[in-house]
């Protein structure tokens, strides 16, 4: 049963236009192999094994599209190195990355009051022995009523460190995990939600109340992101970008169930796994990854070679004609 | 990634690679064939560390189902049980620290050697962090981080057939298997005396290094003044050895040590215990024969 159900579904999937599996291109077959017997015997040809003499070389650069925002339209190409954008994903890196985050976190202002701070005074309740009654001691006792809390939560730091190298290396893990199943948006610099020039000006103007434009703004978002098929429906976007872009920040504040908007300093590995899809600005991502390569570049002065890692260089259009 | 086409318009446009059997199974049924299922928003639900990252925390009194409940892990009554014994304690018997005493002391005075090891000089080597095409000092060595800086430097062979590259290596002090392979590989290596001092001084610049030892005699005296006169900066010399046990080691050609060269033809670096040579004992002869050549009656 799963042997039939496993080549049906990679052929639907195929269909659907969807990887049955991320990390390999699966050997195309048009028609099932019963189909294709004949009298004479054949040698099976795999499409796996290639010749002897031939090398396999891994990829060693990715493409990334520039998109415009929200039309979407293919601006430009630009490629990133295979350790940036293309490395294995490392469930374990990025656990650790998450509970690091996590705990830095936390507050740790949780606290109860022990014996000796519950208020009171430590006088003896009743003697030792002739009351007929259990023995006690003073009030604040955890064994008595109103009394403090033994081994209560304390205020205490749940802070933990990671190592450098591990937390940038589950950084680009995560952005490389979206980038496979293309859930990185790249759009160019300036990403902003473009609203309706008269809402903007009835605003401006005064005519609409706070909650009419929330309102408005509400289903606004709501009808272009479902749209696009980034909405609630699809497991929501964040958008990031350098800085605050008003009408993207109020808008997803205001529409909230169809994604988030944040800054880049304010990104965590977290946020980079957590919604359907990341939309990010170029420059942003050229940062994110400039601050998280600490694994890749050496701080040991070697005189002899310099090593040139891809970072976002442009392929197309072509440098000669680049606007910027 | 370009976004994603709509699921209608993607089955229209790839309807040549979809062979529809007459019986369409669902897609849900499908996936039920597959061991990897995944019902989660998002990947957050799916993270764990390696299960070698997790162990069995052990919480001794807290039920017989634990394992480590009522005796938690301590037997059956006794001093152990209910307190704690000594590790030297022998039941009452003398315990051995006193009755023999303890071995031997510990010289503080004795020199710590920095342990280099030939399969760090290699990979140094190779990452471009050690330049094997000029004389490796204790400079060198301590500058690009392979060892820090102690009463001295011994070279070690671990990675001895690792060690390919030609290098002309000056130390404090070698082993014989370090010896070998480093000459094996073409290289050349010397043994010279320092102390921290003087290795800290080599570090700082303060001192020039040189594998010689210091002139000694009245003819050297005029070229080192005129040396001290006419140069800018002073320069600290380096220490030769003076104790008996570092002067032999360093005239031993076994160790390549850099006063080797003082040895006479077939002379034995030890200061004390000559080798026997063809030439006879003085003194002995010459009182046998005069026994001899005299008259005695008894």
């Amino acid at each position: 049963m799963a042997g039939k159900g496993m080549r049906s579904l990679s052929e639907a999937m195929r269909g659907l236009s969807l990887a049955a599996q991320t990390c390999r291109t699966v050997p195309v077959r048009t028609a099932p192999l019963i189909s294709r017997r004949s009298m004479a015997t054949e040698a099976p040809v795999s499409n796996i094994t290639r010749s002897v003499t031939e090398q396999w070389h891994p990829i060693t650069t990715v493409p990334v599209t520039i998109h415009s925002f929200p039309s979407l339209e293919p601006r430009s190409l630009e490629t990133y190195s295979a350790k940036h954008l293309y490395l294995p994903l490392r469930r374990d890196i990025l656990h650790l990355a998450v509970v690091y985050e996590g705990d830095n976190t936390r507050q740790g202002t949780a606290q109860a009051k022990t014996r000796w701070e519950v208020a009171g005074s430590h006088r003896k309740v009743r003697p030792q022995k002739g009351s007929g009654k259990a023995r006690v001691g003073s009030k604040q006792s955890p064994l008595q009523r109103g009394g403090g809390k033994a081994h209560g939560p304390r205020n205490r730091d749940f802070g933990t460190k990671l190592n450098r190298k591990v937390y940038d290396l589950a950084w680009r893990t995560a952005l490389s995990y979206r980038y496979r199943r293309g859930e990185l948006i790249v759009t160019e610099d300036g990403l902003d939600l473009p609203l309706p020039e008269d809402f903007l000006q009835q605003a401006q103007a005064g005519l609409l109340t706070r909650e009419l434009e929330d309102a408005f703004i509400q289903k606004y978002v709501g009808e272009i992101l479902g749209a696009m098929q980034w909405g609630k429906a699809h497991g929501r976007t964040t958008f990031i970008t350098g800085e605050e872009r008003m009408n993207l920040f109020t808008a997803m504040e205001v529409a909230g169930e169809n994604g988030t908007a944040l800054e880049l300093e304010d990104v965590d590995v977290k946020d980079l796994l957590e919604t359907g899809r990341i939309v990010i600005e170029k420059s942003v991502l050229k940062e994110m990854i400039r601050e998280h390569r600490s694994d890749l570049v050496t701080t040991i002065a070697v005189p002899a070679k310099k090593k040139e890692i891809t970072l976002g260089s442009l392929v197309y259009p072509y440098p000669k004609y680049a606007e910027n | 990634m370009p976004p994603r086409l709509p699921f209608a318009q993607a089955a229209q446009c790839c309807r040549k690679a979809l062979e529809v059997p007459p019986k369409q199974s669902s897609l849900v049924s499908l996936f039920a064939a597959l061991s990897v299922q995944t019902r989660s928003a998002s990947i957050l639900a799916n993270l764990s560390d390696n299960k070698g990252a997790y162990h069995k925390r052990i919480r001794r009194g807290r039920g017989a189902s634990s394992g480590y409940g009522k005796t938690a892990g301590r037997g059956m009554k006794g001093t152990k049980a209910r307190n704690k014994v000594n590790p030297w304690f022998q039941g009452g018997q003398t315990p051995l620290i006193f009755k023999h005493g303890q071995k031997g002391f510990v010289n503080h005075r004795a020199p710590v050697m920095a342990e280099l090891n030939l399969d760090r000089v290699q990979a140094w080597i190779d990452a471009g962090r050690l330049d094997p095409t000029k004389t490796i000092t204790p400079r060198e060595l301590v500058r690009c981080g392979l060892v820090g800086i102690k009463d001295g430097i011994k070279l070690l062979a671990r990675g001895k057939n690792e060690i390919k590259t030609p290098v002309d290596i000056v130390v404090s002090r070698a082993s014989a298997a370090a010896i070998l392979a480093v000459e094996a590989a073409g290289g050349k290596i010397t043994t010279r005396y320092y102390t921290k001092a003087a290795i800290k001084n080599l570090v700082s610049g303060k001192s020039i290094h040189t594998d010689k030892p210091l002139p000694v005699g009245p003819e050297h005296v005029e070229s080192v003044l005129q040396q001290a006169r006419t140069s800018r900066k002073h320069f600290y010399r380096l220490p030769d050895p003076t104790s008996r046990w570092d002067i032999e080691y360093y005239r031993d050609p076994a160790h390549r040590g850099y006063l080797s060269h003082t040895l006479k033809v077939g002379e034995s670096p030890s200061l004390y215990f000559k080798v026997p040579g063809e030439k006879p004992l003085v003194g002995k002869k010459s009182k046998k024969t005069a026994d001899a050549t005299e008259e005695r009656l008894f």
